[in-house]
């Protein structure tokens, strides 16, 4: 089983009482408590804790993007991809991902994914994702477009890396009349595809029938498993075999000398539970994002909050792993043999889990769990 | 006064008169009864003391039928008795009419010069009390607009240009060669649009708090960022004074309901979100419409800010605006006395 490593990019360098003053952190919180001098040096620092996990041995370094929120100050997963294809060696950079339904130029995005697996010698994994509501404000795209534009937009972007140039493309919601990029993916016929999901059977569908690997996102190993059905639904209908590649699976996960420094650690990965998830449902789902079915399944799969665990209920049901090395590769080995999953998404850095705290979790995973997933 | 459709259906009214009264027992409504003045010469059952007498029924309009809200009854009884109500034949009708290969579903009634009625963002709240009112000089057609309630969905629609367009056809479907036109909201805006678009076929024009127009101060509410309790906070400005509260707003909704309230924003947001409830361009085309045109706002509307009536009434060639005060942005059910009585004085005064 391949491990990634993963941080938010957070800016939580502010008083939580003021946070606490407005509907939610995302979109309503001022960005007058962003901090330019803080953010210059939480980039650098970040970045080097992606880079010390490049050299621990991580299989891969997952980046994310997200908009109008402290959580994530990663405003570009592709700008921070052409920067590690240039500082890391030998881990694939997992990009999950490009948040496809708010572009207006999908065959820009189809440069830029290829600019940064060509600098990297073909390192990307291009993931592709719908984004919350708040990415949809934050872009002011219609979410009643969003999932065709998600569809357009792949489709574009396939068409991009595998149709010479030039082409027209006139679609529902994308108009070009002529896409010949000169740039393109080393790695053929396209870098490989993934897919997260959270809640919506149909992405689940339509990553298995594509053959895409589908990553659940923060779920419990029940709506996992329900999710990867829906996913196997798919592939059947293609004739496609899913292997065990093409399962992801992500939790949160720290490592340290003992237990007690670990679970200490932990504890920052709760502010991803619940603080930074706070808002009105209008935020995070805008009207027609969700399909019914979706809408139906969420309830469902969120039938408890995570925001309403407690810490010692979200490490009991392995939404958070926080213990010695020994102990954290035992519970990724139970992660492994309840989902059947080749890929474990760690994000491994939070809220205002330090430096220090964090390089040490980086080194001892290098040194202790990374090699004990190599037989899995 | 369509006297035919009683005569055509007499155990239909006979139902309707039943409906109301055990509704009205039901809801401890007292039944409204006003002056008649359209004496229809039709025997019905007397219902209000149970026995079954031939009377001539002079007046009575019935707010309510299994598909429409409980609402007020108003008639009278040629003897005076207050505990009586009758039907009468004004009682809308639905009909599903075909534009093309969309259906929508039309609610009819009255009698007089066509009125199209289009509604807001809110969808088609049924034969309201304004209507009622307005439907005894008038001919009341209020269809539910594609996508919203029990209409066909077009999801090819992309603004509300298209709507617009929709609807001038759709006067051509129902042979209606000049209406009067009132539309409240993305429907004062749809209204707007239409009157640019064919002046001719628009005798006059009321425009109710209607979207459209970017306010030169202020900006139109985003109705799609905040929840419902907040944003009805946002849309009326005291409940309570809402005559039709309790039809309306008295229960929660059915899982039918709120699945057509939720497509009924969704249609919203497919027709208005960028730029958000206004098209640059209407300005520009506005003073291109003939339609004498009364603009009314509530003083205290939350959702689009007063302003834009004084813009529209500067924009548009023979406009008047008039502002209700202490009401938000459903004078229609908000005030629907005041409303009605603007409307029909509005439309049948002498032509300018």
């Amino acid at each position: 089983m391949k491990l990634y490593y993963f941080s938010e990019m957070p800016h939580h360098e502010y008083p939580d009482a003021e946070g606490d003053k407005y509907p939610s952190l995302r979109l309503a919180f001022p960005n007058t408590f962003f901090s330019p001098e803080i953010a210059r040096r939480n980039y650098q620092r970040y970045l080097d804790e992606y880079d010390a996990a490049d050299q621990a041995g991580f299989d891969g370094l997952m980046i994310n993007e997200h908009h109008s929120t402290p959580s994530c100050v990663n405003v570009s997963a592709n700008m921070t991809a052409g920067i590690l294809a240039r500082t890391t060696r030998r881990a694939k950079l997992l990009i999950l991902g490009n948040i496809l339904p708010i572009q207006d130029n999908p065959v820009q995005m189809a440069e830029q994914i290829a600019m940064a697996d060509l600098i990297s010698g073909g390192r990307v994994l291009s993931g592709f994702v719908r984004g919350v509501g708040v990415e949809s404000w934050w872009a002011n795209s219609n979410p009643v477009h969003n999932r065709e534009r998600f569809e357009e937009c792949h489709d574009l972007i396939l068409k991009c890396w595998t149709s010479p140039g030039p082409f027209r493309w006139e679609g529902r919601h994308y108009h070009f009349r002529h896409v010949n990029p000169w740039c393109l993916p080393l790695q053929k016929p396209h870098p490989p595809i993934w897919v997260p999901g959270t809640a919506s059977p149909e992405t689940a569908v339509w990553a298995g029938r594509m053959g895409y690997t589908y990553v659940p996102f923060l779920v419990s190993f029940e709506v996992a498993r329900e999710l990867f059905d829906f996913y196997r639904q798919g592939a059947a209908e293609a004739g496609r075999t899913v292997t065990p590649d093409k399962l992801g699976f992500l939790i949160c996960a720290v490592t340290a000398d003992t237990k007690a420094r670990a679970l200490e650690a932990g504890r920052h990965f709760v502010w991803r539970m619940g603080p930074t998830l706070r808002g009105p449902v209008e935020y995070f789902a805008p009207v027609g994002m969700r399909s019914r079915a979706a809408s139906r399944f969420a309830l469902r799969a969120r039938s408890v909050s995570l925001s309403k665990m407690s810490y010692e209920e979200l490490v009991e049901s392995h939404y958070i792993v926080a213990d010695t090395p020994d102990r954290v590769a035992e519970r990724f080995v139970h992660v492994h043999r309840e989902l059947g999953i080749g890929h474990l998404l760690l994000e491994a850095q939070e809220s205002r889990m330090d430096h220090a705290t964090t390089m040490r979790s980086i080194e001892l995973m290098g040194k202790s769990v990374i090699p004990a997933m190599a037989g899995l | 006064m369509q006297t035919g459709a009683l005569g055509e259906r007499p155990d239909a009214a006979q139902h309707l008169v039943q409906l109301v009264a055990l509704r009205a027992q039901a809801h401890e409504v007292g039944l409204e009864l006003i002056d008649a003045r359209h004496p229809v010469p039709e025997i019905l059952h007397l219902v209000g003391d149970r026995q079954e007498l031939p009377v001539q029924v002079v007046h009575v309009i019935i707010l309510s039928v299994s598909w429409l809200p409980v609402g007020t009854v108003y008639g009278a009884h040629p003897l005076g008795a207050d505990n009586v109500c009758y039907a009468r034949p004004v009682t809308p009708r639905e009909e599903t009419i075909a534009v093309g290969p969309t259906r929508v579903q039309v609610l009819i009634g009255g009698q007089g010069d066509p009125l199209l009625v289009l509604h807001g963002a809110g969808g088609n709240r049924g034969w309201l009390r304004w209507m009622a009112k307005v439907a005894e000089r008038h001919t009341v057609y209020a269809p539910t607009h594609p996508g919203f309630g029990r209409s066909d969905a077009a999801d090819w629609m992309e603004g509300i240009d298209d709507l617009a367009r929709f609807y001038l056809w759709f006067l051509d479907v129902m042979n209606l060669d000049r209406v009067h036109l009132l539309g409240h909201s993305i429907g004062g805006w749809t209204a707007a649009e239409m009157a640019t678009m064919c002046p001719r076929a628009i005798d006059r024009l009321v425009l109710v708090a209607p979207t459209g127009l970017r306010p030169e101060r202020g900006e139109i509410l985003d109705i799609f960022f905040y929840p419902p309790d907040e944003l009805f906070r946002h849309t009326v400005l005291d409940p309570a004074t809402i005559p039709e509260r309790e039809t309306l707003f008295g229960r929660p909704p059915t899982p039918e309901e709120a699945e057509i309230a939720l497509r009924n924003r969704e249609t919203t947001a497919r027709l208005t979100w960028k730029p958000y409830m206004f098209n640059p361009r209407l300005p520009h085309f506005l003073p291109r419409v003939t339609a004498p045109t009364l603009v009314v706002w509530g003083r205290e509307d939350g959702i689009v800010p007063v302003e834009c009536g004084e813009q529209y009434r500067r924009l548009l060639p023979h406009a008047t605006l008039a502002v209700l005060e202490r009401c938000g942005h459903l004078p229609l059910i908000e005030r629907p006395d005041e409303f009605a009585a603007l409307v029909t004085d509005f439309l049948g005064s002498p032509s300018a």
